[in-house]
């Protein structure tokens, strides 16, 4: 009723609302009226609060039969109480088999209603599109998972394994991280064998046609270092041998010229395989050269054209900020520049820094890392195992047939990076096809296809009761 | 003082063994340097004009009346305001002389100095702080002398003009001597100006070398190099880099070097130094004004980084910005490149020498405004020469004077149109290491800024009143 109060302008007048809606199936009815209430509470960190959604979800949960033992809702620190969340556990019935965890976090982007051509925060069925804000980013997930939490509780006989479910907030930026805290504060809550996230999904042409499915293992962590040279300076009129900005300039320079060593993983290496499938002849046959000598440099050179590809094989150091100098008639006493690095998973800070050093070669600059929210200790890549990648590739060739599933390994980071450090695999789930305009993620007019979701939530629940085993 | 000159120079008289006495009113004057340091007068957290004020009650408290004291600002600048005083003299025939100084300082960095730059501390022989050299020592000492004498009633035969403005550190901000020069020559004509720009330098042994009085100077222009990019996401580095195309052009101007060139003051320089200068640099500067292509000879004569800006053109690099945010690839890089053209040169040319050493088309190159006129060289007027040299005899027996060409810019480029020749007064000495004029923890040898006051005191009244 609010759906159709809200839509009722002049340019949906013309259209029955009826006609608006997809014809759903009872249990998918269910689903969109807790998805619907997630996306319309607000959790963004200027005005809103993940834990009225936390609430919700629990009270959903309760009412298919949850215990008050079996859900934790936590608030958010004392300076940010409203950036709580929740860790429900469905006990399995094996207790030999390890648990799995289901993450997602509640907080979404900013949304400013004078921007947006509806309200961000009222769930929105138009023309065969949910939209909203956080329909894709990261509610979907967390409407998905908190709705197969409650089938498996409604289906009588618990799985094999444990299911825990955390949705958390301040994964967008926000002060308070609670997967973060959750890991540091109460890891036994979410311990897990392996865990479920988002940073996987799909891509779909810009008709939204299927193209493939991404299943990501292993993200690449972001570090800022600071250069920096230091000189006494003195008056420009009278330059010195020694120079501040030519110390660090040709640093870059030598830093730029001196690409870092090809690792792959079990993740890469795959991706590689498949990339190798579809590519024309001679880049197949430079990726399968360097798939067997990471060494080949003339086959790096051919792959790395791809400034993607290129990422994707090495850690990435680049120079993104330059301020050096007081006074334009003075010599400079200080320059500085920030080398933003994407270090391979498992890559550690202080090895990375050695290898800028070596690529600099001199001693007289300084390189600081920058103080960053990851985890101190460098994440393994998540292994690309048959008990995980096994059922994702078998049941997506059951619900996306002819849809191939590569492992991927992304370049920006999720709250994957705390789990992954805190030895807990974790994985980009698939089964969502973005399409080439970013579907408003994180930008205006976020949705999310109707019948997508749909697919995503059968995909995803197949899944998981696969891996929580009968 | 944009012009660290300094050199080691030639005997051309004998020295005069003669001992000096100290000047009087030592604390005055050291109450009066203090709080010139003490005020911050850097364009971006001081104010010259505050400072003008202060001033203005010394000179008013020793005597002079409202119509000898003139403080001037525009509304659009009110903190870079300046003053003007006038000492009348006696003589009808006899045209004024013009004292000049600054008042600004370069910008110093509270957390990148030893010591806080705004404060006046005195520590194992030298004063510390922003300005103690430049140019409140000097600027310092012509007040003291212009109190000192309207105190005691003295009257000397030139009327004696002292202006003290701001804006000659920063190339873009207001400029009071060029604001006097247009709006207000009345105010400063003379017949001849001592301002910043001479000096003297200790040797290596800290024993004083040679004091060198400025004629002429070199010409600044800046150039931006700026190079663009697309950019993108900082976590897909692209082939192509703003900051690292910026990078390779600033690492070219650096290893460029401008060809030697001489002119009148720098030959007449060089040649004497050449005779009495020891092997191996005396014979080197020898055959490279027999050859300004011996690079050999150029190599060991340019050691000395002074005598290297002395030979030719400079450019160097002394400002970078880049980038928008830490996590995306730059969209532009640029640097701001200064140059000090040998008087002569033609910006344009230069700039097309600076595409040519880049070699990037990538990298734009732009002349930066102010395009200045070329400086005019004073001639070297034995009436005002001669004079620093005998007095120089006294004070420092045995310490050579020479005229030398700057390789800095002062404000004698806005004073010199007008008709008024202008000399960098010795007086004042520098240590090898260049004391941290323009850098970090600036300073002085309080021996060096006393002497200097009793210098340049006997040389103003000496050219006072002839």
């Amino acid at each position: 009723m609010r759906l159709m109060l809200v839509g009722l302008t002049a340019a949906t007048m013309a259209v029955p609302a009826a006609a608006q809606q997809a014809q759903l199936r009872p249990d998918q009815q269910v689903f969109r009226a807790l998805y619907k209430e997630l996306v319309e509470t607000n959790t963004t960190v200027s005005s809103g609060s993940c834990n009225l959604a936390a609430e919700q979800m629990a009270a959903r949960l309760k009412a298919a039969g949850y215990m008050d033992a079996d859900i934790k809702l936590f608030p958010g620190p004392a300076e940010r109480p409203l950036d709580g969340g929740l860790v429900a556990t469905l006990k399995g019935s094996d207790p030999k088999a390890k648990a799995i965890l289901l993450l997602s976090h509640l907080d979404v982007v900013e949304a400013k209603r004078a921007d947006w051509e509806r309200d961000p925060f009222t769930f929105i069925e138009e023309n065969g599109w949910f939209c909203g804000r956080g329909v894709s980013d990261d509610k979907a997930h967390g409407a998905i998972f908190t709705d197969t939490m409650i089938r498996l509780k409604q289906a009588g006989k618990p799985p094999k394994r444990t299911v825990k479910l955390a949705l958390t907030c301040g994964e967008e930026g926000g002060p308070f991280n609670g997967a973060k805290w959750l890991v540091e504060e109460h890891p036994d809550w979410i311990a897990a064998e392996f865990v479920l996230n988002e940073g996987g999904g799909g891509k779909a042409d810009a008709n939204g046609k299927p193209v493939s499915l991404a299943f990501q293992a292993g993200e690449k962590v972001y570090q800022d270092f600071t250069l920096e040279t230091r000189n006494p300076g003195g008056h420009s009129s009278r330059p010195r041998p020694d120079n501040a900005i030519y110390e660090l300039a040709n640093g870059l320079v030598s830093l730029a010229r001196n690409d870092f060593p090809i690792i792959l993983s079990d993740t890469t290496r795959a991706y590689f395989t498949e990339m190798a499938k579809i590519s024309d002849a001679d880049t197949a046959m430079a990726i399968r050269a360097l798939l067997a000598n990471p060494a080949d440099a003339h086959a790096d050179a051919i792959v790395s054209r791809d400034p993607g590809w290129h990422s994707t094989l090495r850690t990435t150091c680049v120079a993104t900020m330059l301020d050096a100098g007081h006074a334009r008639n003075a010599l400079p006493q200080r320059a500085q520049a920030n080398v933003n690095c994407r270090m391979f998973p498992g890559e550690s800070v202080e090895k990375v820094r050695g290898q800028i050093l070596e690529r600099l070669g001199n001693n007289g600059i300084t390189v600081t890392p920058r103080a960053s929210e990851n985890p101190r200790e460098a994440a393994p890549p998540p292994p690309l195992s048959d008990m995980v990648y096994g059922p994702a590739v078998a049941l997506a060739r059951k619900h996306f047939p002819g849809i191939p599933l590569v492992p991927t390994m992304s370049t920006g980071a999720t709250d994957g990076r705390y789990l992954n450090a805190a030895g807990m695999p974790t994985y980009g789930m698939p089964g969502r096809f973005g399409m080439p305009d970013g579907n408003g993620v994180h930008g205006l007019n976020e949705r999310i296809s109707v019948a997508g979701v749909m697919k995503e939530r059968d995909y995803l629940h197949d899944l998981i009761v696969a891996y929580a085993g009968k | 003082m944009r012009a660290a000159l300094l050199a080691i120079l030639i005997a051309l008289s004998a020295a005069q063994a003669q001992g000096q006495t100290r000047q009087p009113g030592e604390p005055a004057f050291r109450a009066l340097y203090k709080e010139m340091v003490e005020t911050d007068t850097s364009l971006a957290t001081g104010s010259c004009t505050a400072l003008a004020e202060k001033l203005a009650v010394r000179f008013k408290a020793a005597g002079y009346g409202d119509g000898d004291v003139t403080l001037f600002s525009t509304p659009e600048f009110p903190k870079e305001g300046g003053i003007v005083v006038h000492l009348k003299g006696n003589s009808t025939k006899l045209k004024p002389m013009l004292l000049l100084g600054h008042l600004d300082v370069v910008a110093a960095k509270p957390e990148d100095w030893t010591r806080s730059p705004f404060k006046l501390i005195e520590e194992d022989g030298y004063f510390y702080g922003r300005g103690t050299f430049d140019d409140k020592a000097q600027a310092a000492i012509w007040a003291d002398l212009l109190i000192r004498l309207k105190a005691a009633g003295a009257t000397p035969k030139r009327t004696i003009k002292l202006a003290l403005s701001c804006g000659e550190e920063t190339t873009y901000a207001f400029n009071g001597a060029d604001w006097l020069a247009k709006n207000r020559p009345d105010l400063i004509m003379a017949e001849f100006a001592l301002n910043e720009g001479g000096g003297g330098r200790y040797g290596p042994d800290g024993k004083p070398q040679g004091l060198a009085v400025q004629v002429g100077e070199k010409t600044v222009q800046n150039f931006w190099l700026e190079a663009t990019n697309p950019g993108g996401h900082s976590s897909v580095p692209r082939p192509d880099n703003a900051i690292t195309d910026l990078a390779r052009a600033v690492v070219a101007v650096n290893t460029h070097e401008f060809p030697v060139q001489f002119n009148d003051t720098t030959r007449g320089y060089f040649t004497t130094l050449s005779n009495v200068l020891p092997e191996p640099v005396g014979p080197a500067m020898k055959r490279l004004l027999a050859n300004p292509e011996d690079r050999d000879a150029d190599r060991i004569v340019s050691l000395d980084p002074t005598n290297h800006s002395v030979l030719r053109t400079t450019c160097v690099a002394t400002l970078l910005e880049a980038g928008h945010a830490e996590n995306a690839l730059a969209q532009r890089a640029r640097a701001n490149v200064n140059c000090r053209m040998f008087p002569g040169t033609d910006p344009n040319a230069l700039k097309a020498d600076l595409e040519g050493v880049i070699g990037n088309a990538k990298v734009s190159v732009s002349l930066k405004p102010p395009v200045r006129p070329l400086a005019k060289a004073p001639p070297l007027n034995p009436a005002i020469i001669g004079p620093m040299r005998d007095i120089a005899a006294r004070h420092f027996p045995g310490v050579p004077v020479a005229a030398m060409m700057s390789t800095g810019a002062t404000d004698a480029i806005f004073i010199a149109p007008i008709g008024i020749p202008v000399y960098g007064a010795p007086g004042l000495f520098l240590d090898t290491d260049g004391n941290g004029i323009h850098g970090l923890n600036e300073r002085i040898r309080v021996d060096s800024l006393m002497k200097g006051r009793d210098y340049l005191t006997d040389l103003v009244l000496t050219l006072a009143n002839k």
